[in-house]
């Protein structure tokens, strides 16, 4: 009795603290069990990611915000305007970027006189839509009122996408298993600023909504 | 708050138990503390202290030092400290720009600054840069022979910090182009700020570079 007592005096200090340090997502709602296993499987990929010399992205859905990191630590952070997505069960992976975004090099001519200039932010795309293993589609889109005209472009083109699968679907005679896809709106800055952010085989783990 | 009432209601069981006589019926003397529940709380209880325990270990890979971050884009050079900026500098990285290799057709430079997490290699004052080839290709000229040919002097600056693979932090004469995206891969400072990161970096000193 007495022993259950004392231990019953430390339970108070035995359970977990939520300082800053060791509260990796801030807006994480503590007593919601499904809110803490995404975020504990988001952390034990992070993990992984963290052990190794390597810049990676975290695209928290809860928060709004794409994270440039490194070492657990946040390089950079992009806020999200809206997302959308599909076949969120399949985004608890990381996953690895097949190609960067395109983008025009100046090719130096050392016959012409005339001085190229250099690559910059602006050159950047501000809509894209890049490729990941195992597979995943990522589609950035400026917000409506930046950039009106490759907005609605963007939303045609998704349009056409959708329809291109449910025709197969139709035809096929069964639903087939969409890859997992998100969609994102971002300020064009922000698009320019992720484009030029992205490398090679540069890691992703996404943090869904708990009710996803 | 919770966390307090729970502490709360927890003392409160613990010194009505040791008061309480041990033949009592326990249930009887707190019966205005409503019960815990035996299915949720020990999950949620487990949960949150994996999430914890998860959260701190990643929070231990974080440099605990100093270390330098790069910002590529906007082209800032910064010292960070346990979190804090102590120091904010303009720099110029990376134009990515590309120049072919003469003789093969698929061979190139492309001058990138490079990305991901790097450490201060070596620490040099008054460095002298041995020029590489493509430093004489861009211009149209011959490559030297004679190694002493490709050196050039008081263009680096007074200190450099090198990271591998030939890339360093180092000054420039440039000055009127910091800010923007014109150098072969290297980071460049003005002089103030080049002796700050001199000072506050020392070998092992990480780079992180996005």
């Amino acid at each position: 009795m007495h022993l259950c007592a004392l231990l019953t005096l430390l339970l108070p200090f035995a359970a977990p603290t939520w300082g800053a340090d060791y509260n990796a997502f801030p807006d994480l709602g503590i007593s919601d069990p499904a809110s803490l296993q995404e975020a504990s499987r988001v952390l034990e990929e992070e993990l992984r990611l963290a052990a190794r010399p390597q810049t990676y992205l975290l695209v928290d859905l809860v928060a709004h915000r794409i994270a440039i990191k490194a070492r657990g630590v946040v390089l950079h952070q992009i806020p999200i305007v809206g997302w959308s997505g599909s076949a969120s069960d399949q985004m608890a992976n990381t996953f690895r970027l097949i190609a960067r975004p395109p983008v025009v090099r100046p090719i130096i001519d050392p016959s012409s006189a005339v001085e190229r200039e250099p690559i910059a932010l602006a050159d950047m795309p501000t809509q894209y839509r890049v490729t990941f293993t195992p597979p995943f589609n990522l589609e950035i889109v400026p917000a409506a009122g930046e950039d009106p005209i490759r907005w609605a472009w963007a939303n045609v083109s998704d349009w056409w996408r959708q329809l291109g699968r449910w025709s197969s679907s139709l035809m096929a005679g069964h639903t087939s298993q969409n890859e997992p896809s998100l969609r994102i709106t971002l300020s064009v800055e922000q698009a320019r600023s992720l484009a030029w952010s992205m490398v090679d085989g540069m890691a992703l783990v996404i943090r869904r909504p708990a009710d996803q | 708050m919770a966390r307090m009432l729970l502490a709360f209601s927890a003392a409160a069981i613990g010194v009505l138990a040791l008061t309480v006589p041990q033949s009592s019926n326990l249930q009887t003397s707190v019966a205005s503390v409503p019960p815990l529940s035996t299915v949720d709380r020990p999950q949620l209880y487990r949960l949150q202290t994996r999430y914890k325990n998860l959260a701190k270990q990643l929070s231990q890979l974080s440099p605990h030092q100093t270390y330098i971050l790069v910002d590529t884009a906007r082209n800032h050079l910064y010292v960070k400290r346990q979190g804090v900026v102590v120091l904010d500098a303009i720099a110029s990285t990376g134009s990515g720009t590309i120049l072919t290799k003469p003789g093969d057709g698929n061979g190139q430079w492309v001058f990138d600054t490079p990305r991901g997490e790097f450490v201060v290699q070596s620490k040099l004052t008054k460095p002298v840069w041995v020029k590489p080839d493509w430093a004489f290709l861009e211009e149209g000229l011959m490559v030297p022979r004679n190694p002493e040919d490709r050196v050039e002097q008081g263009v680096l600056g007074e200190y450099a910090l090198g990271f591998g693979k030939g890339y360093f932090i180092h000054g420039t004469l440039y000055t009127r182009l910091l800010g923007k995206n014109v150098t072969h891969g290297c980071i460049r400072l003005n002089d103030d700020d080049l002796k700050s990161v001199y000072q506050l970096a020392r070998v092992g000193t990480p780079i992180m570079i996005f």
